[in-house]
């Protein structure tokens, strides 16, 4: 090897997972450290933001200390430390990245600020070694729906957007609304697998013209779809109505992607975002894209939902680009793409 | 009080002289941060201005240690103000009190915000009172009182209305000092017992942490036993408050 490794130490706590890793030169993952709080927030149906912050302020040391250790690194050894800094919940934002600073000042290593829905884009590097710029994002989590040229490695250029509910937001809600427990997203495609996607027609939101999307219509035709047959008491079958409403967002994410693939001419669409582990969506996208002349790449499972290996393959290119941030460096609760 | 502030802080096994101690208090709107050898305040630098501590903390330590003449490498301690108080400023202050200790491989120790804001104030004879913001009308509450050189806790943190207070003062024995947060305290004109504090020792002080925390310091043990330390909220998240409220029958 001619050049020196580059060790990016990620840090992540933007929602309920307290993570940190270690990524040499954006592409070998040293190590990967996930302290999840699922169970916590079940009982509550979904994320209570101070119980989360009190969760990462009682993991985030020891978690990045693990980090370090498993990929047999000193804090000394690293060349920089990059951190989540939006979009997400701001308390829970603010733990990490105060540990970031902190760490940054005491051990006088640059400080790179990472988006983090940049980061789910960058997952992708690793299932594809041979992925590079330009290509399509599909970012779908439960707080995003956004559809984005990936020019190089620092210009992201939005082609559309959700207008209203994000996707996962929509099978989070369903899920609730079914009575199924949080997270709701895995919950609702269990039950779609022994459902039909056919049974039950809703609506495909298509606005003309543009990229962008619109989900909270179909939700409301879903609940509205669920809350009338249980009134009439007509025996339907939950596992058609998760399938059929599954069916309906993928299709709509799909036919985006083609346009999009279509306009722009580019040979690979990444998927990143929670939803992202979704498998009904990742064949059916896989196939749309291969229908529209291109190849879809999405992370391995264990990169689909939050972690700190995504920032510190952002945070490795952000590096190479000297992008550093100063220890000012705040929260942003609702960072755009490609800001 | 004699040796004022901190030297005849009643020692512990194995404690050592003079502590390069780094002190942060970020539990109200206040940012304090000040480096003191022992009982030596060589740097103190405070902010009081609605800044949020997430932008402000860490350039203002960074200053400080650059005013102070200390390299961050010279420091033997870090001490935090743990709470009570702003649930997130808590967090952005440990969790960089933590990191840095972790960065510098040096002992981190943890102080009671409200202790640390009735030791800005030697007066023997008299109650001091800190209290701090509670939210929704109350206040968390403090009790000390310096006996011979010692600062001791007389009655454990409590939470109050805000309103019942000054009576609930003017009722006790003897003088009482409010400390804190004091303007968040109604009716103190008509009680006589209840002074004030100036305002230059009412307010949290990274210096009273940083001397606090040195002599509460006892060497050796595990480097990393803050691993997993939370802040003192007293209170429960109110999610959690209102869930056991609906599920008397517990988990």
């Amino acid at each position: 090897m001619t050049e020196k490794a580059i060790n990016i130490l990620g840090i992540e706590s933007s929602c309920d997972e307290t993570a940190a890793a270690v990524v040499r030169n954006g592409r070998e993952v040293l190590s990967n450290v996930v302290s999840t709080q699922i169970l916590v927030h079940r009982k509550f149906g979904g994320v209570v933001p101070e119980i989360a912050s009190r969760k990462h302020i009682e993991h985030v040391m020891p978690v990045i200390h693990k980090a370090l250790t498993d990929a047999g690194l000193t804090l000394q050894e690293v060349d920089a430390i990059a951190v989540t800094y939006g979009p997400g919940l701001v308390g829970a934002l603010l733990v990490g990245l105060s540990a970031a600073k902190g760490l940054a000042l005491g051990s006088g290593k640059p400080l790179i600020g990472v988006n983090h829905l940049e980061g789910h884009v960058f997952a992708n590097f690793l299932a594809d070694p041979e992925l590079e710029p330009p290509f399509l994002a599909l970012v779908v989590s439960g707080g995003h729906t956004s559809l984005l040229v990936v020019e190089d490695y620092n210009t992201f250029r939005l082609l559309g957007q959700t207008r209203d509910d994000a996707a996962g937001e929509a099978f989070d809600k369903i899920a609730r609304f079914m009575g199924l427990p949080y997270p709701g997203g895995p919950e609702i495609e269990r039950l779609a697998k022994n459902g039909d996607p056919a049974a039950v027609d809703f609506p495909r939101p298509l606005l003309p013209g543009c990229f962008d999307f619109s989900f909270s219509g179909l939700k409301s035709a879903v609940i509205n779809y669920i809350h009338t047959e249980e009134q009439r008491q007509s025996g339907f079958r939950r596992e058609d109505a998760a399938a059929s409403f599954q069916q309906a967002i993928v299709d709509v994410l799909v036919k985006r992607s083609q346009e999009a693939i279509r306009a722009t001419g580019l040979k690979k669409i990444v998927l990143a975002g929670g939803v992202s582990a979704n498998r009904h969506l990742q064949e059916a996208l896989a196939e749309g894209a291969r229908a529209a002349g291109a190849e879809l790449v999405h992370p391995t499972p264990i990169l689909c939902t939050d972690n700190a290996v995504m920032i510190g393959v952002r945070g490795y290119y952000q590096y190479l680009h000297q992008d550093f941030a100063s220890l000012d460096l705040n929260a942003d609760p609702s960072l755009k793409l490609g800001e | 009080m004699k040796n004022w502030p901190g030297l005849s802080w009643p020692r512990r096994a194995g404690k050592v002289e003079n502590v390069l101690t780094l002190g942060i208090d970020t539990a109200t709107r206040v940012c304090s941060v000040a480096v003191c050898d022992n009982n030596k305040i060589l740097g103190s630098l405070e902010v009081n201005v609605g800044l949020t501590h997430s932008e402000g903390l860490v350039p203002q330590l960074e200053t400080l240690l650059k005013l102070a003449r200390v390299e961050k490498e010279q420091l033997e301690l870090i001490a935090v103000s743990r709470g009570p108080g702003s649930f997130t400023g808590l967090r952005i202050g440990m969790a960089t009190a933590e990191a840095m200790a972790y960065a510098l491989d040096l002992p981190l120790v943890a102080v009671d915000t409200l202790e640390a804001i009735a030791y800005n104030l030697p007066v023997a004879g008299v109650r001091l009172i800190p209290v701090l913001d509670a939210q929704k009308g109350n206040l968390y509450v403090g009790s000390y009182r310096w006996e011979k050189d010692r600062l001791v806790e007389t009655e454990p943190v409590r939470i109050a209305a805000a309103q019942d207070l000054a009576a609930q003062l003017q009722a006790g024995e003897g003088p009482a000092i409010l400390m804190g947060e004091c303007h968040r305290v109604p009716g103190t004109d008509n009680c006589g017992q209840v002074t004030l504090a100036p305002e230059s020792a009412r307010l949290p002080r990274g210096s009273s942490a940083a001397i606090l925390g040195a002599a509460q310091y006892v060497p050796g043990g595990d480097l990393h036993a803050y691993f997993g330390m939370d802040p003192f909220y007293i209170r429960r998240s109110e999610a959690e408050e209102l869930w056991e409220k609906r599920h008397p029958e517990g988990r």
